[in-house]
């Protein structure tokens, strides 16, 4: 059976004119769900690690930056800020520093192999009253090139990516009821 | 027979004014050491203005990254003054820590890093081993009118980081360190 050309290509336009619909619907099926949620950043915790002060803070800036980007959530809040307290759909990043290895731009530009600055934290989204509801451990390095500060914002991105990822619950009260 | 070897002070004069050429490499020495004591005297007087040279790292929201300016302090705030458009300050009161790091960076931006890739040989290695120079990291942590916190970091040339802290601290900014050594202090004169 010969099928005319012009008759496969209306079905193949029709096939993708659906997969993008398809692809929207979930899209936005997604993005309502998610965006349900706001954010809290919490500051990033130190652990037992000796972490230079500089690294606690970009960490914890480029975490805003990366959460923000992703237009995952409602709001991203910093520590502190007087404007999420009272909502109930808010959930709170914790982030503890596990492991820290200082690294050198200069030995990485001679070696190449040696040199890496590597961060590892334990990053977990909790509920106000203090109940993990998502946890993962997430690393961000500077192998070959760039500055040691840019391992915070390789470390900030995967941490926004996996987020991103992860299917998070349904807030217990629709934030129309949140004070919203 | 000294009298012989060390000649009045007139006489000395007028021998090294007596030809032209003595004349003007005296002026000229003359001149040049004055020019040298006023930019040593100009550079005293910088920097107890406060204002270094620096390039922000992240931190402040109206500033991109990796713009350069100039850091002081002004009227109760540390101010950040790009090269390029509008200032951006915090006010010392609400800083709560500064800490001085050091880091070492690339200079010479992408030139240098493909004139080491392209060099060949293993040159580049080389290269990089001398294009690498070491700064002071400047963190400052601080509240908005909101209570949120936010933090900045800057990067300074080799010793300005420390001074920086040390006018801000004086000036009232909260440390942990500061407040860490005077927890020492009291505990140690408890136990005396």
């Amino acid at each position: 059976m010969r099928v005319d050309k012009n008759t496969s290509a209306a079905v193949l336009a029709t096939a993708l004119v659906f997969l993008g619909a398809y692809e929207t619907q979930l899209f936005a099926q997604q993005s309502v769900r998610n965006e349900q949620w706001s954010v809290q950043v919490d500051n990033v915790e130190p652990g037992d690690v000796n972490l230079d002060p500089a690294f606690r803070v970009a960490i914890y800036e480029n975490l805003l930056d990366e959460l923000s980007k992703t237009h995952h959530f409602k709001q991203v809040f910093r520590s502190g800020e007087r404007n999420a307290a009272g909502l109930s759909a808010l959930l709170i990043l914790k982030t503890t520093v596990e492991n820290y290895t200082p690294g050198s731009e200069t030995r990485r530009a001679v070696t190449t192999v040696s040199g890496a600055t590597k961060l590892k934290v334990r990053t977990q989204l909790c509920s106000p009253q203090g109940q993990v509801i998502w946890e993962r451990t997430v690393d961000g390095n500077v192998l070959f090139f760039g500055s040691n500060l840019r391992a915070t914002h390789n470390l900030a991105r995967n941490v926004a990516n996996s987020i991103k990822e992860s299917s998070l619950p349904q807030p217990a009260i629709p934030p129309s009821a949140s004070g919203n | 027979m000294i009298e012989r070897f060390v000649m009045p002070k007139r006489k000395r004069v007028g021998r090294l004014l007596k030809s032209p050429a003595r004349t003007c490499l005296t002026l000229m020495v003359l001149f040049g050491t004055g020019l040298v004591g006023q930019t040593t005297n100009g550079a005293k007087s910088s920097a107890s203005d406060s204002a270094a040279r620096a390039t922000h790292i992240l931190g402040m929201e109206s500033i991109s990254k990796g713009a350069n300016g100039r850091l002081s302090l002004q009227e109760g705030s540390l101010q950040f003054q790009p090269d390029e458009g509008r200032d951006a300050k915090i006010s010392i009161a609400s800083i709560q820590d500064v800490f001085c790091g050091e880091q070492d960076r690339q200079v010479g931006g992408v030139p240098m890093a493909l004139g080491q890739a392209a060099t060949p040989f293993g040159g580049g290695r080389v290269i990089g081993l001398f294009a690498h120079k070491k700064f002071d990291t400047l963190t400052v942590e601080y509240l908005d009118p909101n209570g949120g916190l936010h933090g900045a970091i800057f990067q300074l040339n080799r010793g300005q980081g420390e001074i920086l802290r040390s006018k801000l601290q004086a000036r009232g900014a909260r440390s942990h360190e500061l407040a860490d050594q005077a927890a020492t202090v009291s505990s140690s004169g408890v136990q005396q």
